[in-house]
């Protein structure tokens, strides 16, 4: 196992001196735990210390480059675990055994597969060069052929003489296949010499391993391990032992990739290539050697790599273009739907089953599904809008009729705004909808409807419209505030408590009702929920806004104003992706119960939030993750130390940083809950405060059981020292833990009607 | 110091399930490490291979396909046809036609069809429903029924009819039910503890735990797959020991790479053996991950699985 960050700490200097180049010490060894930062960095670090950790902290698994590809360093036997790193890379085989007829013809069919799927060039990373016999001259003429194609090669020569005539006709991108138990000594020479990577092979596991320790010792980590038997049976057995002794069992003699040599082992039959090649995908080989790859192969093998190496934690996006399916062209109307690759294939295998010719754009939303990219404000018109620019969409189509999801036919208006030029139509809720209202054709009379309304309105002069001030706004847009006894007064609180701070979450613009009052100023169901939360003991309202790209800032200081003036200033986050309109909000929030709080800054394209709550003197909640879910607390640490640098060198205070490690679904991510549990612990050793979406964890569960899981959670993480959570304070359960826990915690002092306080 | 590798056999086993009776019968699932681990402890019973036969076999134009079945027209013909396959070691009946949004076909006919097949195959069945869940609600419990006495698998009970389906076909006819999820591990096991709550002797649960072709969001399967096993085998888990079984063929035939026409993809080459990369592929990749049957198309895809299964177990 790699070292943690707080275990290097311990033996660092602590004297946040700065050489490094970091602010602290803590902050340098988190980095290097991360392999972001070399130890030496450090002038301070004992040499002692050093060589200890430099060891340690060496991985399970070494990555050795060859060219521009990486191989090995993985850290996990399964991809659920973490993610596997460095996709194995395929190869063609070229043999001496060929006549050159044979020779040219498998080089040049080499190159023919090259293609992109998924941002993702496909095609032989690796040419591979067999060698049978003993005149290194005509070894050489061969891998000299073979290089000319400018591709990596492994050589797999176990012949010295013939070895050392071929390293003469090529570059540097190369692996020498050549050692064994017999002549590792030389080959070894020869790979040292030219700084090239060295292959291992050898008759049993057992003399492998034997022959690795003597290259070791004799000082050569740069190797990979011919893991090829007999059978593909002992290929399997050797491949898969030799990562789990690595990964598993920590001894890093095996810690090398590996190479399996399907050409050998199949003898020609390319569909039994197929099968092993996507076995030894899976489990675990690092190049994969076949005699040939053919479009036919590739296909399926690519498909399944990409798979397999996706980062289970991070979306698989598809590129941001025009996709013109069945044939469509310029004159073909365009369906617009998100990036993320399962979207994409779901919608495009849809469309093309309509036969119906139609321009599928694809705009930026981070990997999200439609739904929550909307939520989390990726998608929205300004991003639709800005697709269209950047692919100049409006000169490469003709048609004017654009089909939305109808999952967000909310956003109908606002795309409409902001592309007048076209025709705006609302398609179906779900992708299986597809083909019907394709065929049927739908979307035609809409968008003549469309079409219609927009010249009537051509008439009309549009007025311009100035940006008006926060004041302005204030004065002229916001609906005076109507004081409405709703029978349950705020009971106030006190910022330096120690209690646990709730955040009620049901003021949501994910609520149609809550939309809907939001879009009308409505204050009604608005104040029933507020009032419900606030009798149920929250501590702070969450105010959900939505995206509001148009009038944030007016919705924003309305519902402040409404909260607050209605229930004795209770305290608010305020949640939005609309900067512009969490600043508005502030403007007019009353500071008598606590600070604003900000919702929410991360560390990735959200982290401007963290300065605009320092401008404007707010909490500010902080997701440690960047894009996707932090793969583990390493990166969940780093995180937090970046965004808690920016926050201090702004001038806020650390405890005005409420770090959020990101609540999981049990549903799914069960392995990672005790991750996340330990990121609060590490928050909190630092003396920071958390918060989060507790009552995630238990999405998808049955009704009756989430409360049961949010209690045993919530105890859990106050054992841990979390200090906040979003969460719904209706849920009695939940709020008589938190009590209970704050009695426990010595927060409270114990009376018998300590739950009706 | 040379090297001893460390064997890893767990306490967890799977079920062995038998499938069809006599001396054709099959036996899936029963080992206690995970797929093709010999080095570990050995493979009870080899993976099995199923054919797949459908009521819109018609539809079906690879030329490797037509040919073999080349003179059959009905479904009765193609499984007697597909009993000669040596390769194949169990014959799956595909009532797609009986889907309410396509052909329809009644129950009535699908129950003559599955009566006549019964009559000559020689091979373990394995009946496929239309994957409409009311449908197929009504028509598996029927096929059960007519099926009486071959010890069958009966694909699938889903979390929205498994009352229906595990009554009629586990309970009533005594036959063996397929647990159908889509790539959810926490719903795999609720399934399968709900079908044991109807008095369905775990023995008789098969699993299908979710498909897809390699590409198509294949990562999903891989690692349901790893995590089913590993629970099964590491946690002993009894609700998730129950062998799986993958369809293969459904999802593979379907995709653009075996569909789109050598005029259309003219870099791509032979249509025909896209399509048969595409399933050994997906296949082999099932088998890799944790499948203890896989259920296929095309004789030649077959021939290389079986290959692949004998040379590793």
């Amino acid at each position: 196992m790699a070292l943690k960050g707080l275990d290097i700490f311990k033996l660092s200097p602590k004297t946040n001196c700065k050489e490094c180049g970091s602010p602290t010490c803590m902050a340098f060894c988190m980095k290097v735990a991360q392999g972001a930062v070399s130890i030496d960095k450090c002038p301070h670090f004992s040499e002692d210390a050093k060589a200890m950790l430099n060891e340690q902290t060496a991985p399970p698994m070494k990555t050795i480059s060859v060219g521009e590809h990486k191989l090995g360093g993985e850290t996990v036997l399964f991809r659920h675990e973490k993610t596997l790193v460095n996709k194995n890379l395929y190869a063609a085989s070229v043999c001496t055994c060929m006549d050159e007829a044979t020779v040219d013809a498998k080089l040049s069919a080499a190159t023919v597969v090259d293609y992109e799927r998924i941002g993702e060039r496909m095609y032989v990373e690796m040419i591979h060069v067999a060698n049978t016999q003993a005149d290194p001259a005509v070894y050489a003429a061969l891998v000299k052929k073979a290089a000319a194609l400018g591709r990596p090669l492994v050589l797999e020569c176990w012949d010295v003489e013939c070895a050392k005539a071929a390293l003469e006709v090529c570059g540097k991108d190369v692996i020498l296949d050549g050692a064994t138990a017999a002549n590792w000594e030389a080959m070894n020479a020869l790979a040292t010499a030219k700084g090239i990577v060295l292959g291992v092979w050898a008759e049993n596991i057992s003399d492998l391993y034997d022959t690795v320790k003597k290259l070791e010792a004799a000082g050569n980590k740069n190797l990979v391990l011919d893991v090829t038997g007999k059978t593909a049976k002992e290929t399997l057995a050797n491949a898969v032992l030799v990562r789990r002794t690595a990964i598993k069992d920590g001894d890093r003699s095996f810690g090398y990739p590996s190479i399996v040599n399907l050409a050998k082992l199949c003898k020609g039959d390319a569909r039994l290539e197929t099968a092993y090649a996507s076995m030894f995908t899976e489990k675990y080989a690092s190049i994969i050697v076949m005699s040939g790859m053919s479009y036919a192969q590739a296909l399926p093998l690519y498909g399944l790599r990409q798979n397999i190496y996706t980062d289970p934690q991070k979306p698989m996006k598809v590129e941001a273009k025009i996709y013109p399916l069945n044939g469509a062209d310029e004159n073909s109307p365009c369906v617009l739907t998100v990036d993320f690759a399962l979207t994409y294939f779901l919608v495009s295998g849809e469309l093309e089953r309509s036969n119906v010719p139609v321009n599928l754009i694809i705009t930026d939303a981070s990997g999200m599904s439609v739904l929550t990219a909307w939520a989390a404000g990726k998608l929205s018109s300004s991003t639709i809008k800005k697709t269209f620019e950047e692919l100049d969409i409006e000169n490469k189509i003709k048609n004017r009729t654009l089909i939305i999801p109808g999952k967000v036919a909310v956003m109908k208006g606002e795309i409409q705004e902001k592309l007048p030029n076209w025709n705006v139509v609302v398609g179906t809720m779900e992708a299986v909808q597809i083909p019907k209202y394709m065929k049927d054709k739908e979307y035609e009379a809409a968008a003549a409807a469309v079409a219609a309304e927009r010249a009537a309105k051509a008439g009309t002069v549009v007025e311009e419209v100035k940006e008006l001030s926060f004041d302005e706004l204030l004065a002229t847009r916001v609906p005076a505030i109507e004081v409405v006894d709703m029978g349950v007064s705020y009971k106030g609180h006190n910022p330096d408590a120690q209690t646990f701070v709730t955040i009620g979450e049901r003021i949501h613009c994910i609520a149609p009702s809550i939309r809907k009052a939001m879009d009308e100023r409505d204050p009604k169901p608005i104040l029933e929920r507020a009032a419900q939360q606030i009798a149920a003991g929250a501590t702070y309202l969450d105010v959900n806004i939505g995206p509001a790209e148009k009038d944030g800032p007016e919705r924003m200081m309305w519902a402040v104003k409404l909260l607050q003036e209605n229930f004795n200033n209770v305290p608010l986050a305020l949640d939005t992706a609309n900067m512009k309109a969490i600043e508005a909000g502030i403007k007019v929030y009353n500071r008598a119960n606590g600070k604003p709080i900000v919702n929410s800054a991360d560390a990735g394209s959200r982290i401007g939030y963290i300065d605009l709550a320092a401008a404007n003197d707010a909490i500010c909640i902080a997701l440690c993750s960047a894009d996707g879910i932090a793969k583990d607390n390493e990166e969940r640490m780093m995180h937090c130390d970046n965004m808690l640098e920016r926050g201090l060198s702004l001038g806020m205070e650390a405890t005005d940083l409420w770090f959020d490690p990101l609540f999981l679904v049990v549903k799914g991510m069960q392995d990672k809950q005790m991750e996340v549990l330990e990121a609060i612990r590490m928050f909190s050793e630092k003396g920071l405060k958390s918060t989060g979406g507790l009552s995630n964890n238990s999405n998808g569960a049955p009704k009756d059981v989430r409360p049961i899981m949010d209690s045993a959670l919530v105890a859990m993480c106050m054992m841990q020292g979390l200090t906040s959570a979003i969460v719904n304070p209706n849920d009695r359960r939940l709020m008589e833990t938190i009590k209970s826990c704050d009695i426990f915690k010595n927060h409270v002092l114990y009376s018998d009607s300590y739950l009706d306080l | 110091m040379s090297f001893t590798p460390k064997t890893q056999p767990f306490s967890g086993k799977i079920n062995a399930v038998t499938l069809g009776t006599g001396d054709s019968a099959i036996v899936i699932g029963g080992q206690n490490v995970l797929p093709f681990y010999t080095f570990d402890a050995p493979i009870e019973n080899a993976p099995k291979i199923g054919i797949e036969i459908s009521d819109a076999a018609d539809s079906w134009d690879v030329a490797g396909i037509v040919d073999f079945y080349a003179g059959c027209t009905t479904m009765a013909e193609r499984a007697a046809k597909a009993c000669t396959l040596a390769d194949a070691d169990f014959v799956c009946l595909n009532f797609e036609s009986a889907d309410p949004n396509g052909a329809n076909r009644s129950t009535a006919d699908c129950v003559a069809d599955a009566k006549a097949v019964a009559a000559v195959a020689t091979k373990p069945i394995v009946v496929m429903g239309c994957k409409h869940v009311e449908k197929d609600a009504e028509l598996l419990g029927a096929l059960a029924e007519a099926l009486a006495g071959k010890n069958a698998l009966f694909m699938s009970a889903k979390n929205e009819n498994y009352k229906t389906v595990g009554a009629s076909v586990a309970l009533a006819s005594s036959q063996k039910v397929g647990a159908e999820t889509a790539d959810d591990i926490n719903l795999a096991k609720q399934l399968n503890i709900m079908l044991k709550g109807l008095n369905v002797p775990a023995e008789s649960i098969v699993m299908n735990i979710g498909t897809a072709a390699v590409g198509y969001g294949y990562e999903y399967v891989a690692s349901t797959l790893d995590r089913v096993r590993d629970a099964a085998l590491k946690q002993s888990d009894a609700d998730l020991q129950m062998p799986i079984i993958a369809p293969v063929s459904t999802d593979t035939w379907g995709v653009k790479e075996s569909t789109a026409s050598e005029a259309d993809e003219p870099a791509w080459g032979c249509r025909e053996e896209r399509g048969i990369a595409m399933e050994i592929s997906t296949a082999a990749a099932n088998l890799t991950g944790g499948a203890d049957a896989v259920i296929m198309r095309h004789p030649a895809a077959i021939a290389t699985i079986k290959q692949f299964i004998t040379e590793l177990v």
